[in-house]
């Protein structure tokens, strides 16, 4: 698979003015994101995300090293015109919605009846084309990432990068999100979605990434991340919850977890009383606990081997 | 160019507010000025023609500091930015910008001069050429100011420009030498229409508009490299 995005040991540094306080947001911080993947980018506040995705936009200079979005250096326009870019504080200026979305549309080099044609299909896709023709400074603030939404697809972009899309937006609005990304990457377009909703991360990413203090704590495949092989899961029938610590029951199943060293203990001792095991599997976790393993106070230096 | 152009009318829309006010204000002068008897106060119309028209160098230099702070502050820059739009394009769009916001202004001043100093009996054909010396003025000034705050906020970029553009003037007036006003040529320029008696016979040089839309081009450059720098998205509170 091709690389879409790639940071190669990027730093980023802020400084004051005088250049006596530092600030290192990112810390030899490397990424490959493939084509025509949903990448999940996840860490705390601060952790360094946006400045990350605003150096791949170019709106601001790696201290050191250096990226590529879509082959091109970070920074150059040809490639932002293959990008379609949603901030954090959705900022827009204020006019109509169907203007403002051929405007942005236009920036990107389309005019015409395709300019048209796109911006209509644009705002019908986010769900807002009953109020295209209302002003966006009358709009509510999840309205106003529907429309930046809209004015990041306008251009049909290769890439999607979006820094918490659904963050205003209300439920109903975000499963529409939800597939409007997954409908995107099955026309094979590559999304770089930064959120803090872990859920809906777990829900649509093929691959996640967790970055902690500027530097990179956890990355892999989604399903790989959430399975564990260091625990396993036992479900078995035909043993009382006492006879296992930590088990639950429901309708006449037990289920409990054990370390994968004593698997093989835990199934003699379910047949040993009398019971039947109905399944074993790698323990599965939630997005949120290995979240908040990588990124506990000590959780930096302890996770950076793992990556 | 396309897009060039885009942000251009886009900064020209989103200063329609005080570009309206400053219309208004001129209308009103120039109603006020055909109200009076313009025959027997022509001197005082003329002053205050001329007052109102270099007023607009001032609001180049206003509309030059602010622009890219407030897309900055707003972070509206961002979604401009983060199309096909090279920070040398956007630069651009915003110099045309000013100066297209001043050239209404320009351009309305020229149109009500002529109704009210024509009606006072001054020969007019000058008025245009001075809109024209006026409008080029704005775009040096604009862009000398819009060159400043790429690293400086408003106040200081507006001080700055103001130094960069009065030291000339200053060092023209102490040496007596009107050349040295030719360095950064606004106050030549400014100079050219306050000084104007609208005489027919008064010679209408070409050199400082020609100076000032070459030194233009230089501050757009000067500031397009020093733009490139510059971290956008880092707040500018």
């Amino acid at each position: 698979m091709p690389c879409v995005l790639e940071f190669q040991q990027v730093t980023k540094e802020y400084r004051s003015l005088l250049g006596r306080r530092q600030v290192r947001a990112l810390d030899t911080f490397d990424l490959q994101v493939e084509a025509g993947e949903i990448f999940g980018f996840l860490g705390p506040n601060g952790a360094g995300k946006t400045t990350a995705i605003h150096l791949a936009m170019g709106f601001m200079r790696p201290s050191q090293g250096l990226g590529r979005l879509l082959g091109k250096p970070f920074g150059d326009k040809r490639a932002r015109g293959r990008v379609g870019f949603l901030p954090e504080n959705v900022a827009l200026y204020p006019r109509r919605a169907e203007p403002l979305v051929r405007f942005y549309g236009a920036l990107n080099g389309l005019n015409g009846a395709e300019l048209r044609k796109r911006a209509h299909d644009a705002l019908e896709r986010v769900g807002l084309l009953e109020d295209s023709s209302r002003n966006i400074s009358r709009f509510s603030r999840g309205m106003l990432q529907r429309v930046g939404l809209a004015q990041a697809i306008v251009n049909d972009p290769e890439l999607l990068i979006l820094d918490e899309p659904t963050s205003a937006l209300d439920p109903v609005a975000r499963v529409g999100v939800r597939e409007l990304l997954l409908q995107a990457r099955q026309a094979g377009k590559t999304i770089f979605l930064s959120s803090h909703l872990l859920s809906e991360v777990e829900l649509v990413c093929d691959r996640v990434a967790v970055l902690h203090r500027g530097k990179l704590v956890r990355m892999g495949r989604t399903s790989q991340l959430l399975e564990t092989t260091e625990r396993m899961e036992i479900v078995a029938r035909g043993v009382t919850v006492k006879s296992f610590s930590g088990a639950t029951a429901q309708d006449g199943v037990v289920r409990f977890a054990v370390p994968a060293a004593q698997q093989r203990a835990a199934l003699e001792q379910v047949w040993n009383l009398g019971g039947e095991v109905v399944s074993v599997n790698p323990e599965r976790r939630s997005l949120e606990e290995i979240f908040l393993e990588v990124t506990a106070p000590s959780g930096a230096a302890s996770a950076a081997g793992a990556v | 160019m396309k897009s060039v152009l885009l942000i251009a009318i886009n900064f020209v829309r989103e200063q329609r507010w005080p570009i309206l006010v400053l219309l208004l204000w001129v209308l009103l002068l120039a109603f006020l000025g055909l109200a009076t008897d313009a025959a027997r106060q022509r001197e005082d119309l003329l002053f205050i023609f001329k007052q109102v028209a270099v007023y607009v160098v001032a609001f180049s230099v206003f509309f030059g500091s602010s622009a890219i702070y407030n897309d900055r502050r707003s972070r509206r820059i961002l979604s401009v930015l983060s199309k096909a739009v090279g920070r040398q394009q956007y630069l651009s769009g915003l110099v045309i910008g000013i100066t297209l916001a001043c050239a209404i202004y320009c351009f309305a001043l020229g149109i009500t001069g002529s109704w009210t100093l024509g009606e006072a009996g001054f020969q007019i054909s000058e008025v245009w050429f001075l809109m024209l010396c006026l409008i080029a003025a704005c775009a040096l000034a604009g862009t000398v100011a819009l060159m400043f705050s790429t690293f400086l906020n408003p106040f200081f970029a507006a001080g700055a420009t103001a130094a960069v553009m009065g030291i000339p003037a200053l060092l023209s007036y102490t040496s007596g030498s009107a050349h040295l006003a030719y360095i950064v040529p606004v106050y030549a320029l400014a100079a050219t229409v306050l000084n104007s008696s609208f005489n027919s016979h008064e010679p209408m040089t070409w050199v400082p508009i020609a100076l000032a839309v070459a030194e233009t081009l230089v501050f757009w450059l000067l500031s397009a490299r020093i733009f490139s720098y510059v971290d956008i998205a880092v707040s500018v509170e």
